[in-house]
This record gives C-alpha cells, sequence and structure tokens, in this order.
C-alpha cells in the first residue's frame, strides 16, 4: 500500500509538469528520439532530455538504443499503479472489514 | 474473528473476502442496511433502499481529480442472507455481493466484487487506443488536481 503511493505520487508529479505530459501523450503516438521530440515542442535538447529522464524515474518511460540513436517508448505497465483497481479494493474491502468487526463489537447485541 | 483475502494472486476481474464474524447474522444484516451503520464502517449511504432498482450513492472525500461518490443501484436482496448492489466509480463498473452463513460462533460473510475484468482489458490492452484514451483520461484528472 505504501509503495504503491510513492509510485502514484511519482506519476502525478512527473505528469502535473505540462510539458512533460505533451512529452508523454507525444510518445503514446510512437518511439521517438530525443531531436525528433525537440522539433515537436518549443523546448531545448537538454530541456526535453531531463524531462524524459523524470518520466524514466516515475516509470512511465523507457529507451532502446537503435545503431547510434536512442529511442525513448511509452511503459505499457507504466500507468498500472493509477488504475489497478484490483490491488486498490483489496486494501480497501480489508481496512473495511475490519472497521465491520470494530463496529459490531461496539454495537448492542 | 478473521478476514481471509482469497482474492487469487492473478486475478484480474474479482476480489473476494471471507470472513468470520463473531455475531449473529441479525446484528451483521443491521450493519449492511441500516445507513448509519453503514457510514460507520463503509461509507456514507445517501438515498440508501433495499428495494431492487434503488439508485443510492456512497460519498468519501473527493481525491485527486474524483468527486468521492460511488454510484450505486441495490440489485437483489434476501433478509439476512445476501444482499448485492450495483458499485460504479467513473467508468469502473463493478458489483458487490455479500452473502451470510450462520456459523457455531456466529456469522461466515463473504464478500465479493467483481466487474473489473473489461475495464481492465480498455485500459491494458496495449492497443495504442488505449492509452490515448487513459492519456485524456489522466489531461482531465490533473487538470482536476491543478
Amino acid at each position: 500500500m505504501q509503495r504503491t503511493a510513492t509510485a502514484e505520487d511519482r506519476i502525478f508529479q512527473a505528469l502535473a509538469d505540462p510539458s512533460r505530459r505533451a512529452i508523454f501523450e507525444s510518445l503514446t503516438g510512437g518511439e521517438a528520439a530525443v531531436k525528433d521530440l525537440t522539433a515537436r515542442f518549443p523546448i531545448s535538447q537538454p530541456a526535453v532530455s531531463q524531462h524524459l529522464a523524470t518520466l524514466r524515474d516515475a516509470g512511465l518511460v523507457n529507451r532502446r538504443r537503435d545503431g547510434r540513436r536512442v529511442l525513448y517508448r511509452v511503459e505499457p505497465e507504466g500507468l498500472r499503479p493509477l488504475v489497478d483497481w484490483i490491488s486498490h479494493y483489496r486494501a480497501f474491502w480489508t481496512e473495511r472489514v475490519e472497521r465491520l468487526e470494530q463496529l459490531l463489537d461496539r454495537m448492542d447485541p | 474473528m478473521s478476514v481471509n483475502d482469497t482474492t487469487p494472486k492473478d486475478q484480474t476481474d474479482r476480489v473476494s473476502f471471507e470472513v468470520a464474524l463473531s455475531h449473529p447474522p441479525e446484528k451483521v444484516w443491521r450493519a449492511l442496511t441500516e445507513p448509519a451503520l453503514l457510514a460507520e464502517w463503509l461509507l456514507p449511504a445517501f438515498d440508501f433502499g433495499l428495494a431492487p432498482g434503488t439508485r443510492f450513492k456512497l460519498k468519501t472525500d473527493p481525491v485527486g481529480g474524483w468527486d468521492g461518490v460511488v454510484a450505486c443501484e441495490m440489485l437483489a436482496v434476501e433478509p439476512l442472507k445476501s444482499i448485492s448492489w450495483a458499485w460504479v466509480v467513473g467508468d469502473i463498473d463493478t458489483v458487490v455481493a455479500f452473502e451470510l452463513t450462520p456459523t457455531d460462533g456466529g456469522t461466515h460473510l463473504s464478500i465479493v466484487q467483481t466487474g473489473f475484468a473489461e475495464q481492465q482489458k480498455q485500459n491494458w490492452g496495449g492497443a495504442r487506443y488505449g492509452w490515448r484514451h487513459m492519456g485524456a483520461k489522466l489531461v482531465a484528472l490533473l487538470d482536476g488536481v491543478a
């Protein structure tokens, strides 16, 4: 639960920045090199690299080498912590059942 | 008293719990069906009713871009034995079913929530559509936060 919250925080922080969000959305259309991304946005190449590093730290993007180029792409599992409903509801019901047990103990017979 | 999470590890379409309660079914039933008691362990309920078809809401604090509302509709009620209702958060459309069985020491309570599969398929199919869909939802979510 704690680990999940941290992963979620990192994803939110990474995507809270409009430039990073735009880069991430652009990558959902297919993999791209830093140079390609620099051409798509009014952002300097070092800034694009920095944004990509942040997206990688958040697990949203990964990269592979293709000859002399490094291609960035969306990590398919990256957003999973945000929509992993199974994990969410397992934690939810476990906690609620504990509350139900406490309530039953308090209630009149 | 013990709660046993019986959700299989690789499960993608349901969560399930088996709970041994040291209280009689009548008492557990009240906790499941009286709004004042529901508020104490589950969530505050609004317009709650036991007639099948009754639409009601469970409300919690807004989180992120979610307004904290669970939209519900009563589906089936068998007093002291079982109750189930639709549990909808955004486009996550699930059903929660509670079943009570009397035991020597009290009540065996089963909780099963089903219906995640289709949603997960939509989000995780790996198709580009799925990513675009998620991207748009995320933007809406993040705009809500900002």
